[in-house]
């Protein structure tokens, strides 16, 4: 069955001709010149007052980068990108990392009031009816504000930029940076290892549910930069955090790269969950300009019992290439990924997850969701594995994807590799096999078939959107009424 | 892949250039023919055997795998051993060489090698892509094989079994077979080994359906636990065609079995049923790909896998639906049972789809033997060992059972056990 109308009017209403967060603010800037070298490193170490050993950690990955060669796997296509024509570094003038709210530039606050991102306390405060949500804003190179870091610090919870954290924790930094995606890992995350200009640090210590949402809202602004951030996230022994990023950029007919790295560390019976609306400006009609959203995503499931969980909302970007993952190394450990990805125009993306089950009785779920429009190629890849000695590993995944028109594409590429026989492994990718059931129950009832269909497509969304945290949720809101009715395994 | 140019040849690269040039002047073919086999060649030579960086070899290092090509031995005796299903018109390939034969009226067979001789054969000695290593072998070595024709209208009751035995060396054999329009055929390819001494066996099957041809084509692989086992099984589907592939595999000891199936006629349907019987230190690759091009047109495939002992088994399975190929309806779904705690099975069932209008889906499931099942059975003093052959079996035996006709259903059933009494 072809969409239906009311799916197809849901998708136009995020088309990429409607990205409302194209507009650029006006600042003085300070950059970095054009180009990559060992100069630019060292020249991004100092501004951001960086211990020596940092440097040399970045020097190395340089030097791993530059015998690399960028992967071509993915199912989608771009011009080679010139890295020496890029600017490596850009940050508002006078702003060289957070400082308090009062100083910070107005014309930069008035950029994240126009994104709807609340960065005073107070006025996050007035908005009794949602609870609190501590924001770490970044744009283009540097942190420019952190929220409710004196509150966060009573619980004993570190949040704060990268940046401030290398130099103000540098043992914690040292003990997990690069521990889950090593610089060595691909072509991205070595270049992001070597250049990375910040991002946020979350440290949950032992015991501690962290008693607010965290977040943190990423903003390219200038032309011809590429922004390069690194999020770590560290959950002790029992500890609990929620994190959410957004990103947008403006409309611009040039691509600009962004290529992003988030290690995430839960030890034991820890649980981190990580939401992201993504919403890079996607190009317009043409396919002219856009964001390359080329981010690595790991966690690391360390302890006995903990869990990750990854939650991704996907509507922006030129192209995507993005796979959130969970390395279960901890026995009973726990990994799940639920995504939404939509893409119109001539966006391309190849997005999926990679589900490692290392440990005894790990346990996985992927939800992932799908819908191509225009002349757009959305591709699903996943890989679940164990290893010889994951005894009892276990994986669900369901991922469905509905086309909107007859040029575009939807592709699923699951890699299934079980190395063991008590593994149970189940890839389930035919909507209608699992709705047949359902739709029958309900017609059996007398609800009427479209509603029913209805029904059964919001309860299906809902287990996306409701991993969300609520505030959030919002931004997602327009997603959910989007049918899968048709839709394609 | 650029970086594999100018690289240092394996054994097994070096082995087959040193038997390409040993055997040139005894080839069948000059011109054209000999010319494709040097291209062929040239490109094996350039490209070296596939790693897991080619993607469609992801699962199966072919240049890690494949260590040794066995020599080529000439004359080498196999015999014939009975058809699986009694009372087969069986048509015998003896290590490599083959026997035309005259048949029931209406199917004409020729042998491959004349072809090559007399160049007819040139066009297809060529590969399909820069991964087709299958092809590049197969093309460069081919000596013989079959030829076979079944004429439009025609309907044979009872099955062809094209029955290839070998004993040691290199065996490198084609089958091209029309199927005419509106003709009705069972046909069984037959790989088999006599001997214990390793062989390379590449085969290539290319089956054109006409329109509305009604055909069930049975590959049962059963080569010697020292074999690589290379094949390829091409096929073309005409305008209201229907071709039930069933694809055994229960030997060998390096297998890859290519299935590649274009479903370019309108209302045609292509059911494919897989049975991977997987024991030892095997490690065994079943590579499908279907293309549907025209609307209104289906498939199915079940792909059921056991996998015991250190064997490895893969599946990669490619639905592509073309734009204009609306109203396609497929499903592709791939069990396995791992019964060892050393055995693996990796796979990779893919969807492309361009068009909107269609019904497509694919599932994935690896499960052990479950084990209340196993415990009911041994509850009524049915010994574990005989239990667990017993859901094995019904595993597996669901699939064969599709097939109606009762002969050749108890023949399967019958190869099928067989195996599991001696791997169980």
């Amino acid at each position: 069955m072809p969409a239906v109308q009311e799916t197809i009017d849901q998708v136009r209403l995020i088309d990429v001709d409607q990205y409302k967060y194209g507009f650029e603010t006006t600042i003085e800037m300070e950059k970095a010149p054009k180009g990559l070298s060992e100069d630019i490193i060292r020249f991004i170490s100092a501004k951001k007052n960086e211990p020596e050993w940092m440097l040399a950690w970045r020097l190395e990955a340089y030097q791993r980068w530059l015998t690399l060669e960028e992967p071509t796997w993915a199912r989608v296509d771009y011009p080679k990108i010139d890295f020496n024509d890029l600017y490596y570094y850009a940050a508002p003038k006078n702003q060289s990392g957070p400082m308090s709210i009062d100083d910070v530039d107005p014309e930069i606050l008035k950029t994240y009031e126009k994104l709807g991102i609340p960065l005073r306390e107070q006025e996050i405060l007035a908005g009794v009816k949602t609870s609190k949500i501590a924001v770490d804003a970044v744009f283009d190179s540097v942190s420019v504000v952190t929220t409710f870091k004196e509150e966060l610090k009573k619980a004993g919870v570190i949040f704060m930029s990268i940046s401030e954290a290398i130099r103000e924790y540098p043992e914690l930094v040292k003990k997990y940076l690069g521990t889950v995606v090593p610089t060595t890992d691909n072509f991205y995350a070595t270049l992001n290892s070597a250049v990375f200009t910040d991002g946020s640090f979350v440290f949950v210590p032992k015991g501690v549910r962290c008693p607010m949402e965290l977040s943190t809202y990423f903003r390219i602004n200038e032309k011809n930069t590429g922004q390069f951030e690194r999020t770590l996230i560290i959950a002790e022994e029992g500890a609990y955090v929620s994190y959410l990023e957004g990103c947008t950029a403006p409309q611009r007919d040039e691509n600009q790269l962004h290529a992003a790295v988030v290690e995430l560390v839960a030890l034991d019976d820890a649980e981190i969950k990580y939401s992201t609306v993504q919403n890079w400006y996607p190009g317009d009609k043409e396919g002219k300009g856009g964001i390359y959203n080329f981010v690595t995503k790991r966690g690391d499931c360390r302890g006995k019992n903990s869990k990750i969980s990854w939650t991704q909302v996907e509507t922006g970007s030129a192209i995507t290439w993005k796979y959130p993952s969970c390395i279960l190394r901890g026995d009973g450990s726990r990994g799940e990924f639920y995504s939404i990805a939509v893409s119109n125009g001539h966006q391309q993306i190849d997005s999926g997850t990679k589900m490692i089950h290392l440990g005894k009785n790990t346990s996985s779920r992927i939800i992932s969701k799908g819908i191509a429009a225009g002349v757009s190629q959305n591709t699903y890849r996943g890989q679940v594995s164990t290893h010889r000695k994951a005894e009892n590993a276990r994986n669900f995944t369901q991922c469905d994807s509905l086309l909107i028109g007859d040029r575009c594409g939807a592709h699923t590429v699951p890699y299934i590799e079980a190395r063991n026989a008590s593994a149970q492994f189940e890839h389930e990718a035919t909507t209608s096999k699992i709705s047949e059931d359902q739709l029958f129950y309900c017609l059996q009832r007398g609800i009427p078939e479209e509603a029913a269909i209805a029904l059964i497509v919001n309860g299906f969304v809902k287990e996306v959107i409701q991993e969300l945290p609520m505030e959030f949720a919002v931004e997602a809101q327009k997603l959910i009424s989007i049918s899968l009715e048709g839709s394609v395994g | 892949m650029n970086m594999q140019a100018g690289i240092k040849l394996t054994a097994a690269e070096a082995a087959l250039v040193d038997t390409y040039n040993e055997q040139l002047g005894d080839l069948p073919g000059d011109g054209a023919t000999l010319l494709a086999r040097d291209t062929l060649l040239s490109d094996l030579k350039k490209a070296g055997l596939p790693t897991r960086r080619i993607e469609a070899w992801h699962y199966t290092d072919l240049k890690a795998l494949l260590r040794a090509v066995p020599a080529f031995v000439l004359g080498a005796d196999a015999g014939r051993v009975d058809p699986i299903v009694p009372g087969s018109a069986v048509l015998s390939v003896v290590n490599g060489k083959a026997h035309a034969r005259v048949m029931q009226e209406g199917i004409t067979v020729r042998s491959y090698g004349e072809a090559l001789l007399d160049g007819s054969a040139a066009g297809d000695l060529v590969a399909r892509d820069s991964d087709d290593v299958i092809g590049r072998i197969n093309g460069s070595f081919v000596r013989d094989g079959l030829s076979i024709d079944f004429e439009d209208g025609l309907v044979v009751e009872s099955p062809v079994e094209i029955q290839s035995v070998q004993n040691c060396g290199q065996v490198n054999t084609r089958f091209p077979v029309r199927f005419g329009a509106g003709s009705k055929a069972t046909v069984i390819e037959r790989h088999l080994a006599v001997g214990k001494e390793a062989a390379l066996v590449t085969s290539v099957t290319d089956v054109t359906l006409a329109d509305g041809a009604e055909v069930t084509w049975i590959i049962f692989q059963s080569e010697g636990e020292a074999d690589t086992h290379l094949a390829q099984f091409k096929a073309e589907l005409g305008a209201n065609a229907r071709l039930r592939l069933y694809v055994i595999n229960a030997g060998g000891k390096l297998v890859r079995q290519e299935i590649d199936v274009a479903v370019t006629g309108e209302g045609s349907d292509l059911t494919l049923r897989g049975i991977n019987l997987l024991g030892g230190e095997s490690h065994t690759d079943v590579t499908f790909n279907v293309g549907h091009d025209v609307a209104h047109t289906t498939s199915t495939e079940v792909i059921r896998n056991v996998v015991f002992d250190r064997a490895r088994g893969v599946f990669q399975g490619q639905i592509r639906v073309a734009q204009d190929a609306q109203k396609t309806d497929a499903k592709m779904s791939c069990n396995t049972l791992l019964l060892s705690d050393d055995a693996e099975f990796s796979a990779k069932p893919e969807l492309e789809i361009f068009a909107d209008d269609v019904q497509c889906g694919h599932g994935a499931t690896v499960i052990d033997i479950d084990h209340t099942q196993l415990f009911y059975l041994m509850a009524r003093g049915v010994p574990e060992n005989k239990a667990r052959a017993m859901l094995v079996n019904a595993f597996v035996a669901e699939i064969v059972e599709e097939l109606e006709d009762e002969t050749l259903v108890e023949a399967l059933e019958g190869v099928i056990s067989d195996w599991l009494e001696t791997h169980a």
